[in-house]
């Protein structure tokens, strides 16, 4: 045994010369996997541990860096014009919307972005990143790019997302308006934004909450609705108007315009604003010319529905005062604003009260110019009259 | 050399992790909807009242006004009323069928009531829409006076 392990040693002692080169040749290549391990699981779990334990300054006083910054813009920049591509932007923006923007604008944007005449709280000022002074930056956006970006908002800024899914025809408006925003010195905007300031506060009955004089910026001090997209609710069934409020506060009915006016209000005084509404005298009807043929094609399906496909007539819900209370009068309604409640109750994307999917099965096979025939109709239609005047 | 190696390799960690899903913020404005929502739960939706006595002849709350002022004319006709809808079946006389509902259900007060409520549970792809939201007393008024047309 000893012998034999004298001579493993000597073996094993020239062995271990050689592999003493190979050792010292392979050396850099060994250190250069270590450093790559070290690379791969090593540095993010030391990322990890220093924001764990709170290494990485959150906070926004100092800025960020000039390259992070850079960073920042970028991507958003990027990434914007990337996801707009797949937006499908209309040759002309609609304008009907503008009343309804501006007056959202002036609640839900302004705060941060400020408004011609209106000055920003200095704690917005020092947000990072600083939300945009929007009449100076909307120039370096197409109409594609201000949709995605006001549609789904920029993450990590503060930037939200429209507050209701399925409504791109408010997104549409809201950058309509966004257009108009530079233009507008601070007279205009107050005039659009905010219907002039309160003007109904003089006349307006005991009973009725303060908040309304939030609700006439868009629906007007005669309840009329400012704009076509801003539906009259005067002279509208209180049932009706109640139950629609009830839904846009529990989210059953999806309007980013009517989201914010909502908030906060008491049971007792959503009953207080839909009797004062109700007891308005009626929307007198529009009055732009619209082609007899159109009108008269709308009341064949007010009438009698379209038989063959399954349409039924609207006057069995809609004409009539023996009707349930909590189906809406149509008669004197802007044509807009009825073309696009009927748009969404055909994609199912409306909501609203318990009654809401009724409405969705009469609407689901009607064609666009269905649509804008039967609006045409009502909109001219004044109740107790058969013939639109 | 660990800077050389570490430091991308970092960065694209780092990427995978936040840069991403940098724009869309979906989900915070969603959350942030549901954070605008009244504290108050708001009172249950008026209970739709019957309909109102000057426009038909029958008295409020009888099944023919109750059928008219939920808009069951819309879609059927009963002849005699201002019920001509021709989408539903005629229910002139729907009181005398063997049976209703396509043959699925009998033609009694208690399977009219349960018809009218959920149409789509006794008939896929039913082109008549469910009136469950309506009261169950008025359910029972309209299904009473159904069963009466012979
Ligand atoms: C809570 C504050 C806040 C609110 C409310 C807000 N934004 Fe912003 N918004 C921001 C910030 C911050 C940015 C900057 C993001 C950036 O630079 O990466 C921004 C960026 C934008 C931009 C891109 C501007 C540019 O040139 O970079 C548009 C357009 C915009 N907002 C529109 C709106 C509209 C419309 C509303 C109202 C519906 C709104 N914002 C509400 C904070 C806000
Ligand atoms: C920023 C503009 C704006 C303000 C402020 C506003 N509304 Fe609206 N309102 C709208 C628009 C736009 C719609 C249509 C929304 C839709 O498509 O569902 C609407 C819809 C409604 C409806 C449903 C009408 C119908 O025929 O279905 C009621 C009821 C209503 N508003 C009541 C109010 C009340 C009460 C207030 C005040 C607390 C108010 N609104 C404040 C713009 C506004
Ligand atoms: C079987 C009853 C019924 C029939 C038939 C019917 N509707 Fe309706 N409709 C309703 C109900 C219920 C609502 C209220 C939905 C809600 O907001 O919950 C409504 C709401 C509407 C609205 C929205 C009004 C507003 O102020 O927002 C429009 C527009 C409308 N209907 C148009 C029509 C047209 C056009 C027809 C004919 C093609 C028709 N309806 C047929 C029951 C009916
Ligand atoms: C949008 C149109 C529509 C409305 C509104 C409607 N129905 Fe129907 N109804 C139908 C259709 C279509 C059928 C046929 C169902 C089938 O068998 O496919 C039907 C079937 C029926 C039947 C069964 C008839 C039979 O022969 O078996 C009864 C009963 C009935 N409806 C009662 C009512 C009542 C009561 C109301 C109002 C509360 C009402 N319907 C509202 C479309 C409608």
């Amino acid at each position: 045994m000893p012998g034999s392990r004298a001579e493993s040693g000597t073996a094993s002692s020239n062995a271990t010369a050689e592999e003493d080169v190979v050792r010292v040749a392979n050396q850099p290549m060994m250190i250069r996997l270590k450093h790559v391990v070290f690379g791969a699981i090593g540095l993010p779990v030391v990322l990890l541990l220093g924001a764990w334990i709170g290494f990485f300054n959150v906070g926004a006083s100092s800025g960020h860096w000039k390259v992070t910054a850079w960073f920042l813009q970028l991507a958003m920049r990027s990434a914007v014009r990337t996801y707009a591509l797949a937006v499908d932007a209309p040759k002309t923006l609609d304008r009907r919307g503008l009343p309804a923007a501006a007056g959202h604008f002036a609640r839900g944007c302004a705060i941060c972005h400020g408004a011609p005449g209106e000055l920003r709280s200095p704690a917005v000022l020092r947000m990072l990143p600083q939300p945009p002074d929007l009449a100076l930056t909307v120039g370096d956006w197409t109409d594609a790019q201000l949709f995605r970006i006001v549609k789904h908002g920029i993450r990590f800024t503060g930037m939200p997302a429209w507050p209701a899914r399925d409504r791109d025809d408010e997104v549409w408006a809201m950058v309509a308006f966004l257009r108009e925003l530079p233009k507008l010195d601070p007279n205009e905007f107050r005039v659009l934004a905010l219907n002039g300031s309160d003007a109904t506060d003089s006349d307006r009955q005991p009973a009725t909450p303060d908040v309304i004089s939030d609700c006439v910026r868009c629906h007007g001090g005669d309840g009329e609705g400012r704009g076509d997209a801003v539906p009259a609710l005067a002279g509208q069934k209180e049932a009706y108007l109640l139950a629609s409020l009830q839904a846009y506060a529990k989210g059953d009915r999806t309007s980013g315009f009517m989201a914010l006016p909502v908030t906060g209000i008491a049971p007792d005084e959503m009953a207080a604003l839909a009797r004062y509404f109700a007891t308005l005298p009626p929307a007198s009807g529009e009055h732009d010319q619209i082609p007899a043929e159109v009108i008269n094609g709308g009341r064949q399906i007010a009438e009698a529905g379209i038989p063959e496909r399954n349409v039924p007539a609207c006057a069995g819900c809609h004409i009539g005062s023996d009707k349930n209370p909590i189906y809406p009068r149509l008669d004197g309604q802007h044509a807009a604003y009825l073309e696009q409640q009927l748009k969404l109750f055909r994609s199912e994307s409306r909501g609203g009260t318990p009654f809401w999917h009724i409405m969705a099965t009469a609407a689901q096979r009607l064609t666009d110019d269905d649509i804008r025939a039967v609006s045409a109709y009502f909109s001219k239609r004044a109740e107790n009259s058969q013939q639109p005047p | 050399m660990s800077a050389n190696a570490g430091l991308p390799l970092g960065f694209a960690f780092w990427f995978l992790a936040y840069g991403s899903s940098w724009v869309a913020a979906e989900e915070l404005g969603h959350q942030q909807a549901k954070v605008v929502k009244p504290a108050i739960e708001p009172v249950a939706p008026a209970a739709p009242q019957s309909s109102n006595p000057t426009a038909s002849q029958d008295p409020p709350g009888s099944g023919l006004s109750l059928f008219l002022s939920n808009g069951c004319g819309a879609c059927h006709t009963i002849r005699g009323t201002e019920a001509r809808g021709t989408i539903g079946p005629d229910l002139s006389h729907v009181g005398s069928r063997t049976a209703i509902g396509a043959g699925v259900l009998p033609n009694t007060e208690e399977a009219f009531a349960r018809f009218v409520a959920r149409p789509d549970l006794f008939k896929p792809g039913v082109k008549m829409p469910a009136f469950d939201m309506l009261p169950q007393t008025e359910i029972q008024t309209i299904a009473r006076y159904l069963k009466a047309l012979q």
